[in-house]
């Protein structure tokens, strides 16, 4: 396969990380356009016979971030339209969709980052710690912390008993 | 340190995302099962995976942006001579060695470090098969009846996920497998027969510090064995079935290897 089928092939998985990431449409078209400049320019990087995903995502994630920290230095922007759209319906039948992106949003990146790559891509553990860069049991504290903030966010919001969504601790 | 609720945590995760062994999946179900307010919660990191998923659906027929498109183009191949995929050289070298006829391995003092140690995997795939094979009551320490936990238990011994490729099609039924020493370390051997009892045998070690290989044939003493290094595995297929048929077979266990 060529180098360029190949990563052609990735282009789904990408827009719709890109999608999660950022919660928008032209925003997550715009970070795979990068991504691929970026990666043409550091084709070097990318062992041929191996497939170019996780290589992708990695770079995909890393502009990002990166992307996040300069906005941070910016002056606040706030889209009114899209922040009463993320705020309104929560019970609503599209709200569940709406909900998750806003919690999604209020993720700390790195958590963010293996959530998706864990839940969304079907990265295994190893994988997505090879796409972060860190090890597995940093991956398997940044799931389970992503994911326990998740779903103290996602039960507050909605129609849930505080008591369903209290921490892990609970147990045992 | 991992506090005890920490752990919690970590097992039920990896029970949903599919991370243990089938033994700590068992276990922690066991736990599941007596636990109601476990098993809520474990439901709601499965929903949570679903959520994801039905959120950011996978859309494989959106068009390209005419930039993304441009920026495809711009995509630097390989030079000629090496942008031979290595599927597409695997199939070359394939056809070489079966149109030369160029069957056995190249012996004599030329060896280099590297190529003794692809003829020691070589020498321990064809020891294992000859021992094992002739084996009437006990060709395989697990039968293919327990083809689950077979395959996990190898995979966790060698620390790397393998597979038993189907080879239904080509009329060969899995019989088991078996842990095997490779030295001081494990291995891990896949045993096949057809209807007829003819046997062939799959062995896979972890190899890092080979580099990858195309597809080899050796031939000793009536055995045929294709082996091929794909890092972090080595693989070598022996039988006595016959070059034509042995290479059908290597090909497919490729295939399906490959698509993992």
């Amino acid at each position: 396969m060529r180098r360029r089928d190949a990563i052609a092939a990735e282009i789904p998985r990408l827009r719709r990380y890109a999608r999660a990431l950022t919660g928008d449409e032209s925003e997550a078209e715009d970070l795979v356009q990068d991504c691929l400049e970026r990666a043409i320019s550091r084709i070097a990087q990318w062992r041929d016979d191996e497939s170019p995903r996780k290589w992708l995502l990695a770079i995909l994630h890393n502009l990002h971030v990166d992307g996040v920290r300069r906005r941070a230095r910016r002056p606040l922007h706030v889209d009114l339209d899209k922040a009463e759209h993320v705020a309104a319906a929560p019970g609503s039948d599209s709200g569940s969709g709406r909900d998750l992106e806003a919690a999604l949003r209020s993720l700390p990146g790195e958590q963010l980052q293996v959530v998706l790559l864990v839940g969304l891509e079907g990265l295994s553990y190893a994988e997505a710690a090879d796409v972060a860069g860190v090890p597995v049991g940093t991956v398997m504290s940044r799931l389970s912390r992503g994911r326990d903030r998740l779903r103290q966010l996602l039960g507050d919001g909605g129609d849930r008993q505080g008591g369903r969504t209290s921490p892990l601790r609970r147990i045992k | 340190m991992t506090t005890p609720e920490a752990r919690t945590a970590f097992e039920l995760n990896a029970l949903i995302d599919g991370e243990l062994t089938p033994d700590a999946a068992g276990e922690v179900e066991a736990w599941l099962a007596s636990d109601q307010a476990a098993r809520g919660l474990a439901g709601e990191l499965r929903d949570l995976n679903r959520k994801l998923q039905d959120t950011f659906p996978l859309r494989t027929d959106e068009p390209l942006s005419p930039q993304l498109a441009a920026l495809l183009e711009r995509v630097p191949e390989p030079r000629t001579s090496t942008m031979v995929s290595r599927r597409t050289a695997l199939a070359a070298s394939l056809a070489l060695l079966l149109l030369s006829g160029l069957a056995g391995l190249y012996v004599g003092s030329r060896f280099q470090p590297e190529q003794r140690r692809a003829l020691a995997l070589v020498a321990q795939a064809v020891g294992a098969h000859s021992v094992y094979v002739p084996e009437v009551r006990h060709p395989v320490e697990v039968a293919a009846a327990e083809e689950r936990h077979l395959v996990a238990w190898l995979s966790k011994r060698l620390g790397e996920q393998i597979r038993a490729p189907d080879l239904v099609p080509l009329g060969f039924k899995l019989v088991g497998g078996r842990l095997l020493p490779d030295g001081p370390r494990p291995a891990a051997l896949f045993m096949y027969e057809t209807s007829r009892g003819q046997r062939l045998t799959l062995y896979v070690r972890r190899e890092t510090s080979l580099a990858n290989t195309a597809f080899q044939f050796s031939d000793t003493k009536g055995l045929q064995t294709f082996y091929w290094i794909d890092r972090p595995l080595a693989y070598a297929i022996v039988s006595n079935v016959g070059r034509a048929e042995l290479t059908r077979v290597a090909r497919s266990v490729y295939d399906q290897l490959e698509k993992r």
